[in-house]
């Protein structure tokens, strides 16, 4: 009965990883209703929280600068500038499971998708904002050229995984002479 | 974030402003294909049912963007270039938690 211990050891290490699976599915299957029920309270609240926090920083931004840095045009009529590169900023956003329900409804009455276009538009926002942020970090007198690309991090072809839209924001940073 | 990657100036821009473009050596480009860990992904998953920021693939996308970057300069350092002009990114996912990301651009020399 000495190889008791190991066959035991053995059948522990190739069932553990599937209990746990077990446990942990368990445990989601017991918890998600007050998950969601949690996001539904918060979720509008973070997210007008959110806009509120953006709104202000890019107000302090355009009153210390006295301007907007960022602009979408080609600095190349610009003769007096000195040092150029490239800044960028990026985020992921995503509504969550109470706004995906909304938005089904609202998907059947067909119309404006309000609460995506508010998720995504506070996205952008707060992506901008960032930008403005770096480009002032490293030193940049102007954004020129900015260029806004978003993509959708979960495939077309999978339903499942997490539900997120990247928001990115790219310019080239000009410093005047 | 660095305004010069290697030596090699990279800009959105068709001109570099208030520099003259000598030569173009043609079309550089870099990429590169990430994901997060399990854990990361289990976090996303969660933060995802709150909505808002998913901070850990801003994380990895950032990170992504750099190696494609730094790729795509690494290419027109083998042509000899000074610059990148005109600098694209694009985006795809492949499966839920891991992106590409494309950085492409025009090599040129400038004086």
């Amino acid at each position: 009965m000495a190889d008791f211990p190991l066959v035991l050891l053995i059948l522990g290490l190739c069932l553990g990883p599937l209990l746990l699976l077990a446990l942990a599915g368990t445990l989601w299957s017991v918890l998600y209703p007050f998950v969601f029920l949690w996001g539904m309270l918060t979720s509008g609240r973070n997210l007008d929280n959110m806009i509120q926090d953006t709104i202000d920083r890019e107000r302090a931004t355009k009153e210390s600068l006295g301007r907007d840095p960022l602009t979408t045009v080609d600095g190349g009529y610009r003769t007096d500038v000195h040092d150029t590169g490239l800044v960028y900023a990026s985020g992921v956003f995503g509504p969550s499971y109470w706004h995906l329900l909304i938005a089904w409804f609202n998907n059947l009455f067909g119309g404006t998708v309000t609460i995506f276009q508010k998720v995504i538009s506070a996205g952008r926002a707060e992506v901008m904002q960032r930008l403005r942020e770096n480009a002032i970090e490293a030193g940049w007198d102007d954004v020129v050229n900015v260029r806004i690309d978003t993509a959708d991090m979960t495939p077309q072809s999978s339903g499942r995984g997490v539900k997120g839209v990247e928001v990115f924001a790219y310019g080239t940073g000009v410093r005047y002479s | 974030m660095e305004q010069v990657v290697n030596g090699v100036l990279v800009v959105n821009t068709e001109t570099i402003p208030g520099k003259l473009i000598t030569e173009t050596l043609g079309v550089v480009s870099g990429s590169t294909v990430r994901a997060k860990h399990l854990g990361k992904d289990i976090f996303a998953g969660l933060k995802n049912i709150v909505g808002g920021e998913l901070s850990q693939y801003t994380e990895l996308l950032q990170e992504s963007r750099q190696e494609a970057v730094g790729r795509m300069v690494a290419d027109a350092m083998s042509l000899g270039a000074t610059a990148v002009v005109n600098v694209r990114f694009a985006t795809s996912a492949i499966t839920a938690g891991a992106a590409e990301l494309f950085a492409y651009g025009t090599a040129v020399k400038y004086e």
